[in-house]
Order: C-alpha cells, then sequence, then structure tokens
C-alpha cells in the first residue's frame, strides 16, 4: 500500500501532471493493437469488466478482440481475460477488419491487470510484464492459495518480493488494496479495475465512455460507478493514501488492580527495557488467566534465563525475549476452563458480531462447536485418576475415540451461556489438575534444556526455546506437537547437551521437519538421519 | 445454467447486411440457421458448453424455423442423432466438447462415416486442448482419418467461423459424409463481429414434416453393403469433397513477394501465426505478409493440387501443426514427394513436438525458423533478438522473485457439497485404514488434488465404478468407487451399476448427487431437483438403483461428515456381500446460493424475517495449525496474520464468502480438531418477541461476561481483515 501513496506522495501538482500524462497517453498509436491482460479469479466479474472494455471500445467505433481462458475450475480457479484494440477507428467505407490475437504475448502486454498479488507474480514469471510496454494495475491483497494455507506453520510466499519485482519489470505500475478500495465503494473489484484502466490512459477510451457503459447497462449503476471513481483517482495519483484497517493502535489502561502494579513494577525493575512489551504481555497473561502468583512464578522462571543473559553481558536480551513469548504461551495452555473464558467475555462477543458483519439492528445467535474427550476429562480429574485415564486412552486410541461427547453450545442464551461461564469459573480448581502438572511438569523440563543450551552456545538456546512453537492445537494436534517436542529433545537436543556440543542447526532442521507434514514422516526421516551421525560420534551421545 | 444468453440470443434473429456484434459459440448458432438447420443436440462440456445453454435460451427463435433441440443423454447420442439425415435431405448440427466427447460419439460416427449421408451432417467440436483444457491431451484429427470426417478448422474470426458452418452444410451435401468443425477454447469464447444473413427455414422440420420413409439398402451398415459403402467413400465421396473444397477455394492463398519460403498452418492458428510475422516486421496488422502463406481451413482431407502449388519453387515451408501426430506435415512431406517437388518441409522441430501454440511459442518457433533457413530480405539478428526478448523477461521476473509462485490449483467452491465427502473419507481411514478410490470425471475429480489427493484412477465420465472392477477382486479391502450423477446418467447407470450388480461385485460406490452437471456450468441432468427439492425431481436415482437390484443403499446429506463416516465404515465392514451404494446428496451450492441468496434480500426488503448462517473463528482460541484447513480447503476457509502478540504463525479465518454451509463444524466435530469455530446466525427483521427475549440474553449476558483481560501494558489492538495483505505482517 505504501507503493500505491508513492505516485501520489509527490502529490498536489503530480495530480495535475499526471491527468495531462493521462491525456497525452490517449494519443492514437496508430495500426499497432493495444493489448490489455485481465488476471483475475472466479467470481471476481473479470468477464463483465471485459465485456464493458468491448462495449467501450465498440461505441467508439474501434476494432476489438477479446477472449477468455476459464480455469478448469470456473469458480475458484485462475481466469485470463485478453483484449486487443485497435486505436484507429474504422473507415467509414468499406471498414479493413484488422487481424487480432487471440494469444496474450510475453512483451507485447500494454495494460496488465492482476486482481490479487500472486497473480501479478504469476504474470512476471510468464514475461507478460515488460519495461518498455507494460502498464501493471495490480491489487496488493492477498488471496492465499492452499499450499500457503495448508502449512502447519506459516507457509506464506513473501509478497514483498513480488512488489519489489512489479516495480522493477513494469514500465508504470499502479498497486494498491482493489478489494478493500472495492470495499469502500460498496461494490466489487471489476469496477474499481475498469476506474484504474481509464485513469491509466493507456486505452484510447475516454473515461466518459466507460462511465455511459456503466449507465446504459442499468446494473448497480451507483455502486460501479463509486467504484470507477475510486479506481480512476487511484491510477491518476489524486489518492494520497488508503485508509488501511489494520493495526488501529487502542492502548488498554493498566487496571486499577494492585497485583497488576505490582508485577508492573517488578518487571520494570528487574528486567531491561527491550523485553517489557513481550513480558508485560506474556505476565498480564499469566494474571488473566490464573492469578497473581502464577503472575510472579512467571517471571520468577524467566528471571532464570534473564541472569543467563545477563551473565554473558553483551547486552543482547534475545533468549529472554524469545523466551518470555514462549513461557507466556506454555503457562497459559488451552483447556476447557481458558476456551470457555475467552468465549464468555463482552469483547468476544463484539468482535464476532464485526466478523460476520451483523449490522446494528440484526440479532446474532452463536452455536459453539465443543467435543471434550478423555482428554479433556483427565485434564480437569485430580492427578492419580487423570494419569490412569490417559494411559488408558493411550493405550486404546480406538475405543477412546467413542468416549468424546460433541456440545453444540448456543452461547447466545442464558443456558448455553451459563454452563459456559461456569465451565471458566472452574479455572480456579485448575492447579489440582492433571493437566496442570502435566504442563508444569514439561515446562520445567523445557526451561532446564533452555538454561543447560545457554551454556553450549547463544543460537542452541534460542533454537531450543524455539521448540516450544511446536506445541499447540488441541486434542489430537496438540498430542502430535508435544510427542514431535519430546522426540526431538531426546534425539537431538538432550544427548547433544550431554556431551557439550553445539546442535543449533539440527534442532532447527528438526524443527522444519516437524512442520513438514501433520503424519510426521519427514521427522522420522530427519532424527533417524541425526542418530545414525551421533552414534557416529561420541559415546556419552548414546545417553537417550 | 450458470449463464443466461437470453439477451445475446435476440441478435441471432438479424438478417441481411446487418452487424453481428458477440461470442463466437453465438455466431455459430447463427451460422446454422443461416444453413436452414432443421435439428441441433449435444451434450454440454467446455469450451462449448456455452453452446448448449445458448441453443436453450434460443428455444423461441428455434421453434419459429421448426428446429428441434435434443439435450442428449451424452455424445453418442448427439453423434446417433445425425442419423436423421442418412436417409433424408435435413440438416443437422449436433456439439460436444473434444477429444472426450469424440471418443464416446465414435460408434455412431464410424457408422455415419460409411453409410454416408445425404441432408448435411456437421459437428462442432470443442477442442480443448492447451492452457484451460481440462482433458487429457489428443487430437480430433486422427477420428476425422479412421471414420472419412471432413475436419473444418477455420480462421478464429467470426466473419471465418461462420461462413465456414454454412460451408460446412454444403461440403457434407456435396460429399455425402458428415463435417466436424474444430473450435479451439480461445474461438469458441472470442468476441468480435460479422455482417449476417437472413435465417433461413430447413427443407423439413417441425414446420414442413417428411411423410414417408424412404428405404436403401445401400444405407445400412450390413455386409455386403458395408463393402460397397467403402468402395464409394473413396471412390466417390473422397474426391468430390477435395473438389468441392477446391472449387469453393476454401483453403486461402495470402501471396507475399519473399517467394523462396512460405508458411503452412492449421486456420486456426492463422492469427497467431501473422502475429509472429508482425513481431519480425514480416507483416502488418491487416494480413498483408512479405512471406506467402496457405491457411488451411480444411485440414482433412488435404489437397494435393494446391499444395504442389504453393510449394513449387520454394526451397523453405514450414508446416504450422498444433499437437501430435503430425499427420498434415507427414502428409505434406508424401504428397511433394509424388510430386517430385523438392522443397524443404519444416516444421516439427522448430516448433514444438506437443503442446499448445501459444503466442510466445509461435514467436520462438517462426523466429528460429527464419533465422535457420537464412532467407534472404529478412533481418536474421532480428529473430534472435525478439527470442531472446522474450526469454530476457522471463529470466530477470525469475531473478527478481526469488522462488516460484505457488501455483493455484482448481478446488471445489466454497461451501461445495462434495468436499464434505472427502473430509469423511480422510476421517474413515483413520479407523478402517487407506482403501483404493477409482474417481471419476467431474468436480469431484478434484479430490485428487490437495487437501485431499484422495483417488488413484480417473478413467472417463461415468467409469467410475466401471473402472474399478479390475482391482476390487485384487484388493484386501473393499474398494471405493465415485460417481456424479452427471456420470450416472451419462454412462454410469449401465456401464458401471447394471454391470457391478450382474456381476454380484462387491464394492462400494459413492453417487455425488448435487443436481446438475455443475463443472460444465450445472446443466440439467434427469435427477435435477426442482427449486432445489430433489423429491421433485423428474427420475430418483435411488428408485433407479433399486429397479437394478441394488440391495444395500443408504443416502446421506454430505454436510453431516459424522454420519457419513459411520455409513462409510458400515460399508466398508458389513458382512452383506454385492454392491453398497451411498448417494451423497446435497445440492450444487452455486445454483442454491443463487436462489436462496435472491430469496434472502426479497424477505429482508418485504421487511421479513431472514437469517443468514455464517462459521467464524474465535481469533484467541485458534492456535494457527491450520489442520482444519488440511481436512477441508474451503476457499473461505483461509489464514490471516496472528493479532497475538505472542504467536507468530498466521490463524485460520474464515472470510466473507463463507455460505454457512456448515462442514468447518462437522468437520472440527467429526475430526475432534479444535473449539475455535462458531456458528453465528445472523437475524434480520427478526419479531417482537425474539427482540425482547435477545435483549434479555444481552443483559444477562452483559452481567455475568468473564472479566476482560487485564493488560499491564497498551497493546496494538488489530482489527484484522479477511486476506490482510502481507504488508500487514
Amino acid at each position: 500500500m505504501v507503493e500505491t501513496s508513492k505516485p501520489a506522495a509527490k502529490n498536489a501538482s503530480a495530480t495535475r501532471t499526471a491527468a495531462r500524462r493521462a491525456a497525452a497517453r490517449r494519443k492514437p498509436l496508430g495500426d499497432q493493437p493495444v493489448s490489455v491482460m485481465i488476471a483475475a479469479m472466479g467470481g471476481e466479474g473479470g468477464g463483465v469488466l471485459t465485456s464493458w472494455l468491448v462495449n467501450a471500445a465498440r461505441k467508439a467505433n474501434l476494432p476489438v478482440q477479446a477472449t477468455s481462458v476459464p480455469g478448469v475450475a470456473q469458480r475458484t480457479g485462475a481466469t485470463t481475460y485478453y483484449v486487443e484494440i485497435v486505436p484507429k477507428p474504422y473507415a467509414k467505407t468499406k471498414p479493413i477488419e484488422p487481424i487480432l490475437d487471440l494469444y496474450p504475448g510475453p512483451g507485447d502486454i500494454d495494460m496488465m491487470v492482476a486482481t490479487e498479488l500472486m497473480e501479478v507474480g504469476r504474470a512476471l514469471e510468464k514475461g507478460f510484464i515488460s519495461p518498455k510496454r507494460t502498464t501493471l494495475i495490480g491489487s496488493t491483497h492477498r488471496v492465499y492459495t492452499l499450499a500457503e494455507k495448508m502449512a502447519m506453520g506459516d507457509g506464506r510466499y513473501d509478497g514483498d518480493k513480488i512488489m519489489e519485482a512489479a516495480k522493477q519489470m513494469a514500465k508504470r505500475h499502479i498497486l494498491f488494496d482493489i478489494e478493500r478500495a472495492a470495499q469502500d465503494a460498496g461494490t466489487i473489484v471489476n469496477s474499481v479495475l475498469l476506474g484504474a484502466i481509464a485513469g491509466s490512459g493507456v486505452l484510447p477510451i475516454g473515461s466518459k465512455v466507460f462511465k455511459d457503459g456503466i449507465r446504459e447497462e442499468g446494473k448497480a449503476v451507483e455502486s460501479n460507478l463509486a467504484g470507477f471513481d475510486i479506481g480512476y483517482a487511484y491510477a491518476t495519483g489524486d489518492v494520497v493514501e488508503l485508509q488501511t484497517r489494520q493495526a488501529i493502535p487502542k492502548a488498554v489502561p493498566v487496571a486499577p488492580n494492585d497485583a497488576a502494579g505490582k508485577l508492573k513494577r517488578r518487571v520494570e525493575q528487574d528486567f531491561p527495557s527491550e523485553t517489557h512489551a513481550v513480558v508485560l504481555e506474556a505476565c498480564g497473561r499469566c494474571l488473566d488467566y490464573q492469578d497473581a502468583d502464577y503472575a510472579f512464578q512467571y517471571l520468577d522462571r524467566l528471571d532464570t534465563i534473564r541472569k543467563i543473559d545477563e551473565g554473558r553481558g553483551d547486552g543482547d536480551f534475545k533468549i529472554t525475549n524469545e523466551a518470555a513469548r514462549h513461557l507466556g504461551l506454555r503457562m497459559t495452555f488451552e483447556d476447557i476452563m481458558r476456551v470457555a473464558q475467552l468465549k464468555t467475555r463482552k469483547s468476544r462477543f463484539e468482535r464476532l458480531r464485526r466478523d460476520v458483519q451483523a449490522g446494528q439492528d440484526h440479532l446474532v445467535r452463536t452455536t459453539e462447536h465443543f467435543k471434550p474427550g478423555p482428554y479433556e476429562f483427565a485434564s480437569i480429574m485430580p492427578k492419580s485418576i487423570g494419569m490412569r485415564i490417559v494411559d488408558w486412552a493411550d493405550r486404546k486410541p480406538k475405543s477412546a475415540r467413542r468416549w468424546h461427547f460433541g456440545m453444540h453450545i448456543r452461547s447466545d442464551t442464558i443456558w448455553g451461556f451459563t454452563r459456559m461461564r461456569l465451565l471458566a469459573g472452574m479455572r480456579r480448581f485448575r492447579r489440582r489438575g492433571f493437566r496442570y502438572f502435566e504442563e508444569q511438569e514439561q515446562i520445567e523440563e523445557w526451561l532446564n534444556m533452555v538454561r543447560r543450551a545457554a551454556e553450549v552456545s547463544k543460537p542452541m538456546a534460542l533454537e531450543t526455546v524455539e521448540c516450544a512453537r511446536l506445541i499447540k492445537g488441541y486434542s489430537d494436534t496438540h498430542k502430535r506437537g508435544v510427542s514431535n517436542f519430546h522426540r526431538i529433545a531426546n534425539i537431538v537436543v538432550k544427548p547433544a547437551l550431554a556431551a557439550g556440543v553445539d546442535v543449533a542447526g539440527d534442532i532447527a532442521q528438526a524443527k522444519a521437519a516437524a512442520l513438514a507434514d501433520p503424519e510426521g514422516s519427514s521427522l522420522a526421516e530427519t532424527l533417524s538421519a541425526m542418530k545414525a551421525k551421533f552414534d557416529g560420534c561420541d559415546d556419552t551421545l548414546q545417553a537417550t | 445454467m450458470e449463464r443466461s444468453f437470453a439477451k445475446e440470443v435476440q441478435s441471432l434473429k438479424k438478417g441481411d447486411g446487418e452487424i453481428f456484434e458477440g461470442e463466437g459459440i453465438l455466431a455459430v448458432t447463427k451460422g446454422a440457421l443461416q444453413s436452414g438447420v432443421s435439428y441441433v443436440g449435444g451434450y454440454q462440456g467446455s469450451p462449448v458448453s456455452h453452446l448448449v445453454d445458448v441453443l436453450n435460451d434460443a428455444k423461441d427463435i428455434m421453434d419459429e424455423y421448426g428446429v428441434h433441440l435434443e439435450i442428449c443423454a451424452n455424445e453418442a447420442g448427439a453423434a446417433a442423432m445425425l442419423g436423421a439425415s442418412i436417409q433424408y435431405p435435413i440438416r443437422g448440427l449436433v456439439t460436444w466438447k473434444s477429444t472426450v466427447g469424440t471418443n464416446v460419439a465414435s460408434d455412431a460416427l464410424s457408422n455415419l462415416g460409411s453409410v454416408g449421408v445425404t441432408g448435411g451432417a456437421v459437428i462442432i467440436l470443442g477442442e480443448d486442448y492447451g492452457e484451460g483444457a481440462s482433458i487429457i491431451q489428443e487430437r480430433s484429427h486422427a477420428f476425422a482419418m479412421k471414420s472419412s470426417l471432413w475436419l473444418i478448422d477455420p480462421r478464429p474470426n467470426l466473419t471465418s467461423i461462420v461462413h465456414l458452418t454454412e460451408k460446412a452444410f454444403e461440403l457434407s451435401e456435396a460429399s455425402n459424409q458428415p463435417v466436424m468443425v474444430q473450435l479451439r477454447i480461445l474461438a469458441c469464447h472470442v468476441q468480435g463481429r460479422f455482417t449476417t444473413k437472413n435465417n433461413r427455414h430447413g427443407r423439413f422440420s417441425g414446420n414442413n414434416k417428411l411423410e414417408k420413409p424412404n428405404f436403401d439398402l445401400g444405407k445400412i451398415a450390413l455386409p455386403p453393403s458395408t463393402y460397397a459403402q467403402e468402395k464409394h467413400k473413396w471412390e466417390a465421396r473422397f474426391p468430390a469433397a477435395v473438389d468441392f473444397i477446391r472449387k469453393e477455394k476454401l483453403n486461402e492463398f495470402f501471396d507475399g513477394d519473399l517467394n523462396d519460403a512460405g508458411i503452412i498452418c492449421q486456420g486456426g492458428l492463422y492469427n497467431t501465426v501473422l502475429r509472429s510475422l508482425v513481431h519480425l516486421d514480416l507483416a502488418d496488422l491487416y494480413g498483408n505478409s512479405k512471406l506467402p502463406i496457405y491457411c488451411m481451413n480444411v485440414t482433412y482431407p488435404l489437397i494435393p493440387e494446391e499444395l504442389v502449388r504453393f510449394c513449387a519453387g520454394k526451397k523453405h515451408v514450414l508446416v504450422v501443426e498444433e499437437g501430435h501426430p503430425a499427420y498434415i506435415e507427414d502428409e505434406i512431406n508424401v504428397i511433394l514427394r509424388k510430386a517430385d517437388i523438392q522443397t524443404k518441409v519444416h516444421g516439427k522441430g522448430h516448433l514444438p513436438m506437443a503442446g499448445q501454440y501459444t503466442s510466445d511459442v509461435m514467436q520462438t518457433g517462426v523466429a528460429k525458423w527464419i533465422g535457420d533457413i537464412n532467407l534472404p530480405n529478412t533481418n536474421r539478428d532480428g529473430a534472435g533478438a525478439r527470442i531472446k526478448y522474450i526469454e530476457g523477461l522471463k529470466a530477470s521476473a525469475t531473478k527478481y522473485l526469488g522462488s516460484p509462485v505457488p501455483p493455484r490449483p482448481p478446488t471445489f467452491c466454497t461451501g461445495c457439497p462434495e468436499r464434505p465427502v472427502f473430509s469423511a473419507i480422510k476421517l474413515m481411514e483413520k479407523d478402517v485404514g487407506k482403501t483404493h478410490i477409482s474417481c471419476d470425471i467431474g468436480c469431484h475429480t478434484f479430490s485428487t488434488l490437495p487437501p485431499f489427493n484422495l483417488g488413484q484412477t480417473v478413467l472417463g465420465y461415468g467409469l467410475g465404478l466401471a473402472s474399478s472392477t479390475g482391482v476390487a477382486p485384487n484388493f484386501d479391502k473393499r474398494v471405493i468407487s465415485i460417481m456424479g450423477d452427471g456420470g450416472f446418467w451419462h454412462n454410469g447407470l449401465a456401464t458401471g451399476v447394471a454391470s457391478s450388480v450382474f456381476n454380484k461385485n462387491d464394492s462400494i460406490l459413492i453417487v455425488m448427487k448435487n443436481g446438475y452437471t455443475s463443472a460444465t456450468g450445472w446443466q440439467w441432468v434427469p435427477s435435477t431437483p426442482k427449486q432445489g427439492d430433489f423429491d421433485q425431481s423428474p427420475m430418483s436415482i435411488e428408485e433407479t438403483l433399486r429397479s437394478l437390484g441394488v440391495k444395500w443403499q443408504r443416502k446421506v446429506r454430505t454436510y453431516n461428515v459424522s454420519k457419513m463416516v459411520r455409513t462409510l465404515k458400515q460399508a466398508m465392514t458389513t458382512t452383506q456381500k454385492g454392491l453398497k451404494v451411498i448417494v451423497a446428496e446435497s445440492e450444487c451450492m452455486l445454483a442454491k446460493q443463487r436462489r436462496i441468496k435472491a430469496e434472502r434480500t426479497k424477505l429482508i426488503r418485504e421487511g421479513k424475517r431472514a437469517v443468514r448462517p455464517r462459521f467464524g473463528i474465535d481469533d484467541d482460541v485458534c492456535t494457527g495449525d491450520h489442520s482444519c484447513i488440511r481436512l477441508s480447503g474451503c476457499p473461505s476457509l483461509t489464514i490471516k496474520v496472528n493479532p497475538d502478540p505472542l504467536r507468530t504463525d498466521p490463524i485460520a479465518h474464515v472470510n466473507t464468502g463463507c455460505v454457512g454451509c456448515g462442514l468447518c463444524g462437522e468437520v472440527a466435530h467429526a475430526a475432534v480438531l479444535c473449539p475455535s469455530f462458531y456458528k453465528a446466525e445472523i437475524v434480520y427483521n427478526a419479531g417482537r418477541l425474539e427482540q425482547w427475549l435477545h435483549s434479555l440474553r444481552q443483559r444477562f449476558i452483559g452481567k455475568f461476561c468473564s472479566p476482560e483481560e487485564l493488560r499491564l501494558a497498551p497493546r496494538q489492538e488489530g482489527v484484522m481483515e479477511d486476506e490482510d495483505a502481507t504488508k500487514a505482517a
């Protein structure tokens, strides 16, 4: 989005010059067709956009040809449209038909339109964007591909790369969040794009012709024209900056609660300023999750790490920072009480209404999907009983699966809400529960590894901290995470610590493998390979 | 139907000297009406699905001329329809996608090709080849040769397409053979214009019916007639066709002053050939080329006399022929050899053996050729420079991008009713283990792609079950076959179900009953529901199965994942032998949404009560593992930047596209995934009582809700919107 404001940044005069440039660009190019390629996705109205262009050209008595390749799945797949317009009107008498191509040619595109950032990248890859000819109109928003969404960690493609490439490769680039612009205009992307195309002045057709086209069609005229104007404004550089809606800073004041005050003070005394943001966030969460003692326990635990960083005396507290982050998350592990707590807040219902786009005068009914099973029950049982249940469930996963109880709770009704609220209230008994006991044990074990790793090397300590990232999710997902964590700890970290070898690289590799596939096959391969490697060297490594 | 041509079809009424502006397939229909066609038919399939839709929407115009429209059960039916033109002088036009459709049709086509026709019989082939194609890549040319059906491949502009559609009827009558007109994907969708003629009434039609049947044993495909027919085909009909094509000048000669060389191309590729010459300054936009071009609008049969005339005196010719085997290039070599012409024939080698001849492929190929033959007064470096330019662009883009852009494979639509079935199969596998799955043609073929990757084979339309009969007896678990309702009526009913029952096969069939042939734009099938009500389908798949003797039969609403999983387990484990059929029923979500959205807006406008369901995810409950996405892959189930400053991995997120199909909740439930999902029902124009109850509840919740998080420091409260730009990260 920053990019879009760029042509606008040198604004004011830029506006007028842009308009003038647009006019200049509209001079007839003679007997060479102006080529427009549109890379859209199903449901974005690319077909309508194309027909607008075609009709406008016909109105201007210009020879025009258009065609399209609908993706295999017309619904979701990428769809491309290709239009050629000859800037020289048909002769009054004996008009000759030019021979226009059906295929967009690399390097021959005058106007490339892509409705999403990744599609800009695709157009670049295929050579459709050239510094000689191509004016690029592209959206900066992302519609993530399945590959990116499926990743167990963060599989997103680096959008900045595409932005950079686009700016390098295009003769002129008009990049902005077209989807957002459309939402602002209360329309869909195609009318915004039409406006941008008109504004760019690449086509030998004035904006009036396009607007008339929309009016004559008579469908959603108002919103389409609104969209058109926004697009036109962006293309001519009239828009200085975008109204972006992400990250609106909202200071949440410290609660008038002495415990909170004490905690805050302690953090500010004991911890270096560069760690405050994270530590305060995490510490506050522990307070919210359980109580003040728990929050202090968090700080005590973190202190041991801080001391190590301090001891090194290089003024770098990266380990503390990362540990603070993960420790905060691990100490506020998601059990049913926590979920109930998060789902019974006023702010939650407000966010929910926003997410589902409910208007002021609309009622919203909400249904929660819970399916507690043996592990969830065990977690709230006393240690001894809980352990027995878990052992059984581990031994007989098939029959354990039968002991899940599906619940659809209407959290907007008095009875449904009450049940969840009571569940949330049970958190005061959390400390007696099996899950709590288990988690604390694991946290101590992990911190222990981190401390010892810090003696070996900073990178190793960081990697060991990062292992906590594997533990997330619920039921099966959570179990998988925990077991992956332990496998890496036992096969890679511990033996290395025993021998005092730096295996930061190996830990990182193993972690990546663990996040590669849910079946854990690549982790298995990686680990067995490493085992072999370790077996090769020092004997103390057999300690596993 | 997905798209309505109600407005466009009006232009089919245009008369002499008017200008028609529109899409290629519409122009073909106009050409047929101008030729006095008496019957039309076909089976939908990209890229000619729209042709079927157009014919549908043009019903009243068709009726005016007594033209009968048949929506055929499959391509075999469409081809058989042309039987009307064997004995009688009436013109017919049928259409389907090729080559798969032509495969299905080929039985009837062989017979037709043998006995020959009296009235003009024309087949419009939607050539689904190259970029955007959805089928195996083959050439229709082979069918033309084996059944001696003449093949027309018109230049891709409306004037040529319409002209050659008309000529196709004449050619068919002049040579007593059916004629195929091949239209590539882009030509089917091309927007252009041409000058129309008046429509004509067919000699016989619904308005002027035949009175008595002809009898001519010579036109029956039965020995000894068949031997006579073969002789007649090659001694009379073939020469007649060659004569007609030559006399009518269906192929075009474009002269140029560089007479040492020339290009021979299929009509459909002419525009791209010319453009590549324009780039080399060898031609202009209006078709004036320095290099002579012989444009074959008829690619079978070839016309030796014309080819000899074009090649004589040239040192080199380049044959531009898309696809492999290179039947045309090879035959040209033979023709020139026989005529003892020494012209060097280039083609495959300069141009790739297989694959679509897109702009850059053509440019590179032609430029390479021009460079190699070292043509006088052409700029060789220009040719080389052109290639470098194209490759340079791609290279530098790749450099800047660093890593290849991830593909966007096709997948099930938002809220598709078929997706839950595959989620269920995934879950079933957890208990019963993986088994062999024979897939079929249709939207459900996407099950083979991520995130499901389910399915071992795809053999053909309606052949899902049939393709399992070999593996089933050799597999230690029951194998599963998939079939859509489209495939069921197209072919699967007899080839699959009847045969399996007859052979007492012990396997499982899942019939995806979504009500339409949805992949082609939801055309109707015999079991299409009325206003979404399956009880009011003209024909019932369940009863059909019963009547075929299928004993074990279950009908499951696809969105009920838990029940689907249970039913699948039963089917896998039951001791009952024989074919087990699960009818997975739920209307195609696109068709459904189009209907109910309209209804809802109407209700809301009238101030009546309406409910909009949709799903959501609690940001702070989701931990960003994305298991839900791996079990669904719904386009509206996506990811967004994690608003939690302590977490880095993006969290799952339901975007505004959600139609509230319920799968998210069902999967989260059946798979015991996570409690982040909630279902929200937005109620419009609620009644007084409901309003009151709601406010009561709100007050209660407001009073007893959990306290807000105590923050020790201000925090960036990000209101993250769906599909946030990566910039936001």
